[in-house]
């Protein structure tokens, strides 16, 4: 049923809505609003697009952009409420994790034709690998603004403090695996302080686990995402080797415990790299390196967020225009400086050292460029909402130090094989 | 019941009372002190009572990460106006159901009090659309409409029905006889009487308006827009991460004023409160 | 009634009945449009909505019939939703009247400086319902004041909110602190109204305290106990805020309370149509607690005036 009609029906209900209907004709050359709806209320990033929209308003003068700050907590219902009511902004920032939801329903309007007409967008330079996830039939449906890999930031005060090796050590030595990395934070766990933290996860948003399980091989379902693989070995090795660290050694800070890289509480923190502007400028001495190989050998792991326009507006049109213009080379460049970019040409340690003046040369090689060109995202899959709720409330049961790990990823699949069937 | 206690009971009733209190001033004491403490030094381990050491940056950062200032005024004067609208509205529905006879009274009193029986969540998507047709999202008039005319209300209504019901009726009988006019009768003999109750109802009404939380995420987006709870949960860096301290420091601005207010005011308040009818 | 009946003249048409309805109705005007359209027309739309799958980002919306109620005998979650929902109201209606009735008891002795114990027992009603859950949750962690408290006295705490066995507990608990000091007041004033006489009275016939608190005091305030029991179990079936903060709904499903469940049904899963039904479903336990209790009131209130 089309927006139209649906808008009818509920009008013949409650008359009250009848403007609604109304609204629906375009202003063609009239002022034109486009507001678009993200979750960073950083005051750095509104100035940075504010001066990118202001750019677009000097070639279309007609057109003005608003930038409008969702709770980054609530961004995604937020976003479906506006939409359930009638009122879906012109163009959204997504998560990754919902990026199947968006993609495979009709509610992002088509790009790739857009873009490849607009003169100086070079469209081949956008990598395939950062567009996998937002492209369906060969159309981009939204467009990667950020690939942002995981690495690990380390408190080299710390380490040293408690006698054990940093991960540059371990690096040059030829050790960096999580044997080695867990037996660090041990170190600085049993001095006093905190050992490794991964951060977002607070035993909830399992999914930023993936950082760490992909070193065994693991993954939460199979590629076409019809088949949980949670009670497989690698996973069950992998939750294993997690639980031990959480429970036994004490390396990884347990469930509820507050704990804050970025305050100095903590030995590393596996995050995504663009926290780095989270580092404390008169801190501690800190480095930025690759995530640590697992048995099943070295990888890497990417977060991404991307910008959709919402199909079937009265401005679709216009905010297509936008979103090209936003995310050209130019553009693309400005905002390297916050969000890691999709371009191959942009994907080099001189424009990167440009704009990230906080890492060194050898971190942006190491663990930017290289993070982004072989990383992998983390799996989503339509319904993601549902099956994360559902996967949260089955791991807690293995939040206990003497919780049965095969049995409890048992059960995970249990609960999420009817939803993955869907 | 109000017997002379013996002196020994007096110190068993006080010991007995502070024991009770902590879990009721604790949280509050522990907000307070610890919105001027550096992030790192909140989650101490045991808590500190006092800080060792004290930021009070965190105030001023309240203000430059966001539009603090107008936040508080957005709730502030939606709370006075929800609040005396309230008064309005549910002093005269109440008074209408308590003290006038008319047709279907009783099955027209049911029906408002529906309203007592439907959670916001439960209705706040078809509200949306209403209030979108109407173009007053992202406008503060949800947020003053649903309150004063819609389910909320209804307790307030619940409560003055039930003061004018307890009211003698004799001072009414008497003006009638002179030939006065009911909303004559209503706005010189009756409301002067309901003070206490109207004190109760605008004390509830007061503290539902600044406490509401769902309907502000709901129908406001811009961060000027914003009302105070909606603004707690919104200090946090670019990526969720919340910023505890500040989200203290916030937090205790909220709280302090109307903590100050009802200290002030709290013989009034609590009189005003025992007089809502409630009693039976 | 008694106006003089002029037989003459035509009936004047403003009797005094007439005056009175038109008053009447013009008086209660604006609370009862306010309630057809803020919830009975929303109310009418969400009963609309759960006879329909609507899916709000493919932007579909087609007519299932009673598809979502068959689904809401068939769903697993329900059954544990309904029983913590039950646990949370039961446990909060219970802990929150006894507290409330054994502080009114203790402020009603007569006793020096009693009014800064009743402004400090009230307190946390005043603070903003965010920031005292938000406080809370950072007191309840593993690390947190609760535990640094206990330790202080030798014992090791639990994981408040991360266990089965004590998530529901903190959640009702931390939500009876904000609130108790309401039916506190409330109950405060009920005792002050019971007249002096009876307990004399009582005391002449040798009643102790205890038998003078279940004879006399509990009899006489029970239409404020009924009252307030209506008002809590109604609020406690609407908690939200809380959930959302402390515990998510977990662990496992364990805090999932009927609210919060239709809240991820319909926005955070975008099944608007299932959230619809649970909605449906809430308006009709609501509604049959509350009349339930209207009915006890025959039994177990004492008297009304």
């Amino acid at each position: 049923m089309s927006k139209f009609a649906y808008l009818k029906n509920t009008a013949a209900l409650a008359a009250i809505l009848l403007p609604l209907a109304a609204s629906g004709t375009a202003w063609a050359q009239d002022a034109v609003n486009l507001r678009m709806t993200i979750w960073s209320a950083n005051e750095a990033h509104l100035a940075l697009f504010n001066e990118i929209a202001a750019g677009f308003t000097e070639t279309h003068p007609n057109v003005s952009v608003t930038f409008e700050p969702l709770p980054f907590e609530n961004y995604t219902t937020t976003l479906t409420t506006q939409i359930a009511g009638g009122n879906a902004p012109d163009l959204a920032w997504i998560f990754e994790t919902s990026a199947a939801d968006f993609v495979t329903s009709n509610a992002l309007a088509p790009l790739t034709d857009a873009f490849g007409a607009t003169d100086g967008y070079e469209l081949d330079d956008v990598t395939e690998s950062a567009t996998a996830l937002w492209t369906r039939e060969g159309q981009l449906y939204a467009y990667p603004f950020s690939t942002s890999p995981f690495a690990v930031f380390s408190n080299n005060d710390l380490i040293t403090a408690a006698g054990a090796r940093t991960p540059a050590e371990l690096i040059e030595a030829g050790e960096w695996n999580w044997d080695n990395a867990l037996a660090t934070a041990k170190a600085v766990a049993d001095a006093g302080n905190e050992g490794l933290v991964i951060r977002d996860f607070n035993y909830q948003t399992w999914q930023n686990l993936t950082s760490f399980w992909r070193g065994w091989g693991a993954d939460s379902w199979s590629a076409d995402g019809k088949t949980c693989t949670f009670a497989d070995q690698p996973m069950i090795d992998a939750m294993t080797a997690f639980h031990n660290a959480v429970f036994v050694d004490g390396s990884i800070p347990g469930p509820g415990e507050n704990v804050d890289f970025f305050a100095g509480d903590a030995a590393m923190t596996v995050t995504q790299i663009s926290r780095a502007s989270l580092l404390p400028q008169d801190g501690f001495d800190w480095d930025l390196v690759p995530l640590p190989e697992g048995p099943a050998g070295s990888y890497s792991v990417v977060g991404q967020a991307g910008v959709g326009v919402f199909a079937n507006r009265p401005n679709t049109e216009t905010a297509v225009e936008f979103l090209a213009y936003m995310t050209n080379p130019e553009n693309s460049q400005k905002l390297a400086q916050f969000f890691p970019p999709a371009r191959a040409s942009l994907l080099n340690t001189e424009t990167l050292s440009a704009t990230n003046p906080l890492l060194t040369p050898e971190q942006i090689e190491t663990v930017v460029v290289n993070g982004i060109t072989n990383g992998q995202v983390i799996a989503g899959r339509t319904n993601f909402a549902q099956i994360q709720q559902s996967v949260r409330a089955a791991l807690d049961a293995l939040w206990v130090a003497d919780a049965d790990v095969p049995a409890v990823l048992g059960n995970v699949c249990t609960s999420i094989n009817p939803l993955l069937m869907r | 019941m109000k017997t002379e206690l013996s002196p020994r009971a007096k110190v068993a009733l006080y010991g007995l009372m502070c024991v009770l209190l902590i879990p009721f001033v604790f949280p509050t004491w522990w907000m307070i002190t610890s919105s001027v403490k550096p992030i790192s030094d909140i989650f101490a381990f045991p808590p500190d009572l006092w800080p060792r050491r004290f930021d009070w940056l965190t105030y001023q950062r309240v203000f430059e990460l966001q539009p603090f200032g107008r936040q508080y005024w957005n709730s502030a004067y939606i709370a006075a106006i929800v609040t005396v609208g309230t008064m309005v509205v549910s002093s005269m529905a109440g008074y209408a159901f308590a003290r006038i006879k008319f047709p279907f009274s009783n099955a027209l009193f049911m029906v408002v009090l529906l309203g007592l029986l439907i959670p916001s969540e439960v209705t706040i998507v078809p509200l949306f659309q209403m209030f979108l047709g109407w173009n007053m999202i992202n406008t503060h008039w949800p947020l003053i409409l649903v309150p004063i005319f819609g389910a909320p209300s209804v307790f307030a209504t619940f409560v003055m029905r039930q003061f004018f019901i307890s009211l003698p009726g004799e001072l009414e009988e008497a003006a009638r006889v002179d030939g006065l006019g009911r909303f004559k009768i209503f706005w010189t003999i009756a409301l002067p009487l309901a003070k206490p109750a109207l004190g109760a109802v605008a004390i509830f009404t007061f503290l539902h308006s600044w406490n509401l939380y769902l309907e502000p995420i709901v129908f406001l987006s811009s961060t000027h827009m914003f009302t105070l709870p909606q603004a707690l949960t919104q200090f946090t860096d670019a990526y969720g991460g919340a910023m505890w301290n500040i989200q203290l420091a916030a937090a205790t601005m909220t709280a302090i004023p109307v903590l100050l207010v009802f200290i002030v005011a709290q013989k009034q308040f609590v009189e005003g409160l025992a007089h809502t009818g409630l009693k039976g | 009634m008694s106006q003089p009946i002029d037989t003459k003249r035509k009936p004047a048409f403003w009797t005094m009945h007439r005056r009175d309805a038109a008053a009447g109705y013009l008086f209660i005007a604006p609370q009862l449009l306010g309630i057809i359209t803020f919830v009975l027309i929303p109310l009418g739309l969400v009963f609309y909505y759960s006879l329909h799958e609507w899916n709000v980002l493919a932007n579909t919306f087609t007519f299932v019939g009673d598809a979502n109620y068959q689904l809401l005998l068939r769903d697993p979650n329900l059954p544990q939703v309904l029983w913590a929902s039950a646990v949370f109201s039961a446990g909060l209606v219970v802990l929150n009247m006894s507290l409330a009735l054994l502080l009114a008891v203790l402020l009603d002795q007569k006793l020096k400086g009693i009014v800064v114990f009743r402004t400090l027992f009230f307190s946390p009603v005043v603070v903003s319902l965010v920031a005292w859950t938000i406080v809370w949750s950072f007191l309840l962690q593993a690390n947190g004041g609760i535990n640094g408290m206990l330790a202080m006295i030798g014992i090791e705490g639990p994981n408040w909110l991360r266990l089965p066995s004590t998530a529901m507990v903190s959640v009702v608990v931390v939500q009876v602190l904000k609130n108790v000091g309401l039916n506190m007041i409330l109950f405060l004033a009920a005792l002050q109204g019971v007249p002096k006489e009876l307990y004399e009275a009582a005391r002449v016939d040798g009643a102790g305290r205890f038998k003078q608190f279940r004879r006399i005091t509990l009899p006489m305030i029970s239409p404020t106990i009924l009252l307030t029991s209506i008002i809590t179990i109604v609020g406690s079936l609407q908690v939200f805020a809380q959930i959302a903060i402390l515990t998510k709904g977990g662990p496992g499903v364990s805090t999932t309370v009927l609210v919060y469940y239709l809240y991820q049904q319909a926005f955070q899963f975008n099944f608007f149509g299932y959230g619809s039904t649970l909605s449906i479903l809430l308006f009709l336990i609501v509604a049959v607690l509350t009349f339930i209790q209207w009915q006890m009131r025959k039994r177990i209130v004492f008297y009304e005036n």
